[in-house]
């Protein structure tokens, strides 16, 4: 019932809000992950770290956006449900696409985001070197959005991918843990 | 509808934006005739109320002090009525505290008169509208707003002052 809600949500705020054309964000995002490749020397993992690190600084602003759009008035009660929310409104307002929440552990603190379809991915092939393959994540930048979101409204979690199709892996899957809810902090101590 | 002041304070409790419809150099010995004095919002007679010096607004130590006023009431509130709970406002003989709270953990908080009904929604309109779209959509501007950098931007500043007196 929750997670059907949920999805109205996301599809009810997405037909409200400007779009832009896909295949412009699919090169300017290529455009970027290729000249980290090139500025770092093809150093596949500093490029995922750098990825990453800019997708913290967009996640943190972009969630101010999406509780402005989704009109979400509490905070999610659970982390299923905060998940939820992530995978049927955040991706569906931002990127159209509504990723499957599967593995969940048994404490509910980890879970995994099944991409069937990757809009950042389209026409893209790795580099043919030999280690791409198994060094380079794409997508690396949804991890750190995720991270830097969930870091605005005191969740402190960790993401990475575990697989990407264009590696050859069967599915696009990124896992995501609750390391911790982050207190509030509290104003400095007069003297 | 009279707005006295408004601040906004980011989720390290640190005052980022403070907007003042009053004089700020409220000398106590000079307490009388303030709709002369006054910037904008004072259109309505306080003949009776002369908030100007009885609120003697924008020190530093009024922002703390709201804060931390208002931060051990929402704390409290949330204690008694759940976690859902929301601390929406309080009045004094003088004045009322509309207070406005985001999951960022962004706090927005408006004084007005005390006739003057809840804020909470434009309080919500203006995280919407000129928050989101000015500040944290300029991407010029810091993703924290340490010492209120970034905040006090042309368009932000003419939005907040043009929507507060289209409430009047």
């Amino acid at each position: 019932m929750a997670s059907s809600k949920a999805s109205r949500l996301g599809e009810d705020r997405r037909t409200r809000m400007d779009k832009v054309n896909a295949e412009l964000v699919v090169l300017t995002y290529g455009t970027i992950v290729a000249q980290l490749c090139k500025d770092f020397d093809s150093d596949y993992v500093e490029v995922n770290k750098q990825l990453d690190k800019m997708g913290y600084n967009i996640g943190m602003r972009l969630i101010e956006d999406y509780l402005a759009k989704s009109n979400t008035v509490r905070r999610c009660s659970s982390f299923r449900e905060t998940a939820e929310m992530i995978a049927k409104v955040g991706f569906k307002i931002f990127l159209n696409i509504t990723p499957a929440i599967t593995n969940w552990t048994s404490d509910g603190k980890q879970f995994s985001l099944v991409f069937d379809e990757n809009p950042f991915a389209d026409f893209v092939e790795l580099p043919d070197d030999g280690r791409a393959q198994d060094e380079l994540w794409y997508s690396n930048i949804m991890c750190g959005v995720l991270r830097g979101a969930l870091e605005m409204v005191q969740m402190q979690v960790e993401a990475h991918f575990v697989s990407d199709v264009l590696r050859g892996n069967d599915t696009t899957e990124m896992r995501i843990s609750l390391i911790r809810y982050i207190d509030d902090e509290l104003p400095p101590e007069d003297d | 509808m009279v707005v006295y002041s408004f601040y906004i304070f980011d989720r390290h409790t640190e005052c980022i934006y403070s907007k003042t419809w009053l004089p700020t150099s409220s000398d106590p010995s000079s307490g009388s005739g303030p709709a002369t004095a006054t910037a904008t919002t004072t259109t309505t007679n306080h003949n009776h109320y002369n908030p100007a010096t009885a609120l003697r607004p924008s020190t530093a130590d009024d922002a703390k002090l709201i804060f931390g006023a208002v931060f051990s009431l929402r704390n409290m509130v949330r204690k008694l009525g759940g976690d859902d709970d929301a601390f929406v406002s309080y009045r004094t003989a003088h004045y009322k505290l509309h207070y406005y709270e985001t999951a960022s953990s962004l706090r927005l908080v408006m004084l007005t008169d005390t006739a003057t009904l809840s804020m909470r929604n434009v309080l919500h309109q203006i995280y919407i509208n000129l928050w989101v779209e000015y500040v944290v959509k300029n991407p010029l501007s810091p993703v924290e707003h340490k010492g209120g950098v970034g905040v006090r931007n042309e368009l932000f500043e003419l939005g907040l002052d043009q929507f507060i007196r289209g409430l009047i």
